[in-house]
């Protein structure tokens, strides 16, 4: 049984969603397709709201596991689904939930007049239902479906506007390294059945805390690398730059705020079983640390605006890895939540610019000296740059900080590269800064007379720009919240991720990142605001194409993909066509020929093969019953 | 209907006769009987399938008849899984019907899909091994016509293939029942090619043979790679409502075989030949995904992803396995669906535009959005998205498999994986990519009302079998409890 109290929520939750969705397939689609996010906003509102409601209840030290459906069921052999109700979905959701909707809000503006309106609402808000699912899911398969249906919404989002063509391979891109991820973690679900006879996390759990763990390396190795497929990590980031061919409110929601973070989540959900596998985390938070990096350098010398953020999601989702690694749960979910606020204020942003534009993205070249004409755009971008470079007080500071004390306190080269990746964030986010709003360049020329969003697609931007501003005054109590809702585990279990508390403030840390972040914006001033020509004096030669191949990885993966791809062909035309069915093709004609030689009697007609088997058979038939 | 097992196999061809007698009076007449013996047949397998469920009497059902020389005897058998399989084939048989509706065909045509509905149930409800060969013989000539007479371009090689190809499969098939016969015989005095009496025991240090001789029957139907040749062409060339049939049943007719006769004769052969048997089915998951990467006409390229879904379901069934058995019979049904409305919509594709290449659409998304929908959705079960039907057949052939042979659940979730890497560029070329020159979209008009309400059908099944796959796991879980290892 659901909790009565927080039964209503919950059927909101989902009822609502579905509601509209099929509401506005089969009635607004068909009718008033320019109407169709009328119902899908009033869903979003309702959502909102419940996830408040889940929140407070959580909040209070409550939660609940409770099966809801037998999904496949054979003799001892089950899967059932149900609702997990506790601190990390309930902290997720609500972010999900109020980021979620505000980017529903500005799609309406942005979208609007788009010849795919209504399909792109319905499947938006498809995607919003399935996080909601994955969230609440209580089982692995059960997440595992919803974890596909988030895929599938990202690939018919990214390859929105098919015609393009670069948009179908973006999207294909997408689908098929998640598929690759998915690989693991189907492996997972698949090891977990057998050697458990559960998928249901919480089954799970005990069964890693009774210290069952033989098979449990295999899961836990699936479970990660499914995680760095969805949340861009190396060697499998590589899909997410590309996939913001969608159009821009798709990459703030799924590609930045929340889709992506599904890994992160996956991740925090499994924590048990991967703690319990010496020597993975370790692995998780080197992997984190380098993407972060690296994907950060790169960031500094994108020109497409949304590139720049894409890379810098990818850092940043490193950032929460290597907190993972480091065993910081509550400091990885911390930062997953303030970073949807900023990152998706500032896709939004940029997407505020390309609109100004009239253009469906925008590159350093066509932008500059944006402050004047777009004063909400650009007091919303300051506030959610100063929050990721992780300026005191904003919300960036306090997950950042935490992040990086973690890794000063492991010590040795994770300290240092942490503080790096301050330096590279506060420079990348600064450089976009001060080349878009400030100074004309003579490098750049605008195409047409940037305008101010209107209200629609302004006000959204503003309250996510509040979001990252004030998110950071929450982490106690997101940390508090992260840790109840536990109820069915054994006290004391080591299978609770949600003790872990904020580490308290460390003044070195805290001087040392700041300065670093101040470095980096410093440096950004200086190359583009002194010494303005630079960012386009460097292009052209061997540097840029080292960043271009991202440090070669782009290259090795092409090369892979050509190489499947021959290997399909020449199994499909050469192997199979040629050599084995062409062998097969000749038997008749041999055995014409044999024919032609023994007994001159065959024609190659059917009739004649069906004499020959039929005397064969009886011949056969004879020596058999003999 | 004191004999319900005859009616359903004889009410379709009496159809059929119905059919050919009206041909002489124009073609709708022939069509009008097609439609209304398709319907009762439905009607009579649905109301059949309901009786067994509501009762206990009717879960399994025995019917006797004559017995001749030799002890040949006329013995009908109906558990779950062959009224589960009698049902997909009514199901799909008046889906072709409705199908075929605007085509130009004469009253033959429609004679050929009930003999061939009528055949294939013979072979689901024989116990009977006399009988159960002779209607898995007369399943080919219906279907050598299909394709041989409707097909397209090439159809009279393709028929010819398939027929020659299928029939010496079904020689060692036959060979090895007759082994089994004489052998029992031999060693008991008592003639007798009834299924339940028959006992591999008397065939000593021979059995290897016959059950490879009757798996070699089987995997020719199935197909399993590398038997599988005549399907492409086959596939290619027939009728789209051919290919349904070809696909959603007569492939199944492998499955079935291996299920209700080998399995349960050898239980222990069948159980040490795992490593080879299952090992070629799961090589024909990443080879029939392979091969279809490769392709450049619809067609073929779903003809070699059967191979592929196919793989799957023997790999559920060799596992032995409570949930490979169960998800390996769903597979069956999941495969008949999803694969059929991807053939029906490359014929209706191919019936506006006379071309079924990947290169000679485009655009079709805008010119025609239901076609779009449906077919996305279909390539999105078949490809094993959860949430529909393919996933749930997949991942319980692969838990047992894991759970019999590790190493073979590696392999087929590889499969898994490159399923999307086929398929998808596929819907892409066809309904996202612009027209390029030579492009035949234009002639592309939507769906109509008829074809848009077979589709809907389809693709709300697929969708009840991936979200509540438990009832439908119930209703073939009892038949194949007994080969439970």
């Amino acid at each position: 049984m659901i909790p009565p109290e927080i039964l209503r929520p919950i059927q909101v939750l989902f009822g609502a969603p579905v509601a509209a969705i099929l509401f506005g397939f089969f009635v607004m689609r068909r009718y008033k397709p320019e109407w169709t996010h009328v119902p899908i906003l009033a869903s979003c509102a309702a959502i909102t709201g419940a996830s408040a409601m889940i929140a407070a209840y959580v909040y209070a030290g409550r939660g609940f596991d409770q099966p809801v459906m037998y999904w496949a069921v054979v003799g001892d052999w089950g899967v059932s689904f149900g609702l997990r109700i506790d601190g990390p979905c309930a902290a997720v959701l609500a972010m999900v939930a109020f980021v979620g909707s505000l980017i529903h809000v500005y799609a309406a503006g942005y979208m609007k007049g788009d010849p795919g309106f209504s399909r792109f609402f319905l499947v938006f808000h498809l995607f919003f239902l399935a996080m909601i699912g994955l969230l609440t899911a209580n089982d692995y398969v059960q997440m595992y479906l919803f974890w596909e249906l988030v895929g599938l919404a990202s690939y018919l989002l990214v390859g929105f506007w098919y015609h393009k063509e670069s948009a179908r391979k973006a999207a294909l891109k997408a689908f098929l390294t998640n598929r690759v991820g998915d690989f693991g973690f189907l492996i997972a679900v698949l090891v977990m059945i057998f050697a458990f006879k559960t998928t249901r996390l919480q089954l799970v759990y005990l069964h890693i805390a009774a210290g069952r763990t033989q098979l449990a390396s295999i899961v836990a190795l699936g479970l990660v690398w499914a995680a760095f497929a969805k949340s861009a990590q190396w060697p499998l980031y590589f899909w997410l730059p590309d996939a913001m061919e969608g159009p821009t409110p798709t990459s703030a929601l799924m590609h930045a705020a929340t889709m992506v973070t599904a890994g992160v989540y996956l991740l925090v959900r499994s924590w048990p079983v991967i703690d319990a596998i010496a020597g993975l985390p370790h692995f998780i938070a080197w992997t984190g640390a380098l993407t972060s990096l690296g994907a950060a350098v790169i960031a500094g010398t994108k020109k497409d605006l949304k590139r720049i953020l894409a890379y810098s999601t990818v850092s940043h989702l490193g950032l929460m890895m290597l907190a993972l690694g480091l065993g910081q749960v509550g400091i990885a979910v911390f930062h997953l939540v303030v970073h949807g606020f900023f990152k998706a204020a500032l896709f939004l942003c940029a997407g505020n610019i390309a609109h100004g534009l009239h253009q469906p993205t925008a590159n350093v070249d066509d932008v500059g000296g944006l402050s004047k004409h777009m004063r909400l755009t650009h007091a919303s971008f300051l506030v959610a740059a100063l929050s990721l470079a992780g300026v005191y007080p904003l919300a960036g500071f306090f997950s950042k900080d935490a992040i990086l004390d973690a890794a000063w306190h492991h010590g040795g080269p994770l300290a240092l590269i942490g503080m790096l990746i301050a330096a590279g964030s506060a420079f990348y986010i600064f450089r976009m800064f001060f080349l878009t709003f400030h100074g004309e360049r003579q490098e750049q020329s605008p195409t047409a007379h940037p305008h101010e969003a209107e209200p629609l697609l302004g006000v959204p931007v503003a309250f996510l720009a509040i979001g990252a501003a004030v998110a950071g005054f929450f982490g106690p109590n997101l940390v508090r919240m992260l840790s109840s809702g536990w109820t069915m585990v054994p006290p004391g279990s080591p299978v609770m991720p949600g003790e872990i508390a904020l580490p308290h403030t460390n003044l070195i840390v805290a001087g040392l990142g700041t300065a670093m972040a101040a470095l980096g914006a410093g440096a950004a001033y200086y190359l583009t605001m002194v010494d303005t020509g630079w960012d386009w004096r460097w292009r052209g030669g061997f540097v840029e194409s080292v960043f271009e191949s991202d440090f070669g990885w782009k290259i090795v993966v092409a090369r892979l993909v050509c190489a499947v791809v021959s290997f399909g062909n020449f199994v499909g035309r050469i192997l199979d066509k040629k050599w084995w069915d062409g062998l097969i093709e000749g038997v008749p004609g041999a055995a014409r020929s044999a024919g032609d030689v023994v007994a001159r009697a065959t024609q190659g007609r059917l009739n004649d093969y069906l004499w020959w088997t039929a005397a064969g058979t009886a011949l056969l038939l004879g020596r058999v019953l003999r | 209907m004191s004999m319900p097992l005859t009616t359903l196999w004889v009410l379709p061809l009496v159809g059929a006769v119905v059919c050919g007698a009206l041909g002489r009076y124009g073609r709708r007449p022939a069509k009008l009987a097609a439609l209304s013996f398709s319907l009762a047949y439905a009607g009579v397998v649905a109301m059949i399938m309901l009786l067994s469920q509501s009762n206990v009497a009717f879960a399994t059902i025995n019917e006797t008849g004559p017995q001749w020389a030799y002890g040949i005897s006329y013995r009908l058998f109906a558990d779950s899984l062959a009224l589960g399989l009698i049902g997909l084939t009514a199901f799909l048989n008046l889906i072709c019907v409705i199908a075929s509706w605007d085509q130009e065909v004469s009253a033959g045509y429609w004679a050929c899909f009930l003999v061939l509905a009528s055949a294939l149930t013979g072979v689901f409800l024989a116990r009977d091994l006399f009988f159960f060969y002779v209607f898995w013989e007369a399943t080919l000539i219906p279907m050598f016509f299909i394709i041989g007479l409707w097909g397209s371009s090439g159809r009279r090689h393709a028929a010819v293939k398939f027929f020659l190809f299928t029939f010496a499969g079904s020689v060692f098939m036959l060979l090895a029942i007759l082994a089994l016969v004489s052998a029992h015989h031999g060693a008991t005095g008592v003639w007798t090619w009834d299924l339940s009496q028959l006992d591999a025991k008397a065939l000593g240090a021979a059995a290897r043979w016959v059950f490879w001789g009757l798996v070699l029957g089987f995997a020719v139907k199935i197909p399993m790679v590398p038997l599988h040749t005549w399907l492409p062409d086959a596939h290619t060339e027939a009728p789209a409502a051919g290919s349904v049939m070809l696909a959603g049943v007569m492939l199944k007719m492998g499955v079935y075989g291996l299920l209700r006769v080998a399995l349960p004769l050898f239980p222990e052969l069948s159980w040490g030949a795992l490593p080879i048997l299952g090992g070629l089915a799961a090589f024909s998951t990443i080879y029939g995904a392979l091969c279809a990467m490769a392709q450049t006409d619809l067609k073929r390229m779903i003809a070699y992803s059967s191979i592929a879904h196919l793989g799957f379901c023997l790999l559920g069934v060799l596992s032995r396995t409570s949930q490979g058995l169960t998800g390996g019979a769903l597979q069956l049904v999941n495969h008949g669906l999803t694969t059929g409305a991807l053939f029906l919509m490359v014929g209706f594709l191919y019936e506006r535009a006379h071309k079924r290449g990947l290169g000679d659409f485009g655009g079709l998304a805008e010119r025609a959005p239901y076609l779009a929908f449906f077919f996305g959705f279909s390539t999105l079960a078949s490809i094993g998205l959860p949430g529909l039907n393919g996933f749930v057949g997949e991942f319980m052939s692969l838990s047992g498999v894991l759970a019999a042979l590790p190493i073979l659940a590696f392999a087929g979730v590889l499969g898994v994986t490159l399923a999307a890497a086929y398929a998808l560029p596929a819907f892409q070329a066809v309904f996202w990519a612009p027209e390029g020159a030579g492009s035949v979209s234009a002639q592309v008009t939507d769906l109509d009302r008829r074809e848009r309400a077979i589709l809907w059908t389809l693709c709300g099944l697929m969708l009840w079998i991936g979200v509540a796959p438990k009832p439908w796991l119930a209703w073939f879980e009892p038949a194949v409890r007994g080969l439970v290892r």
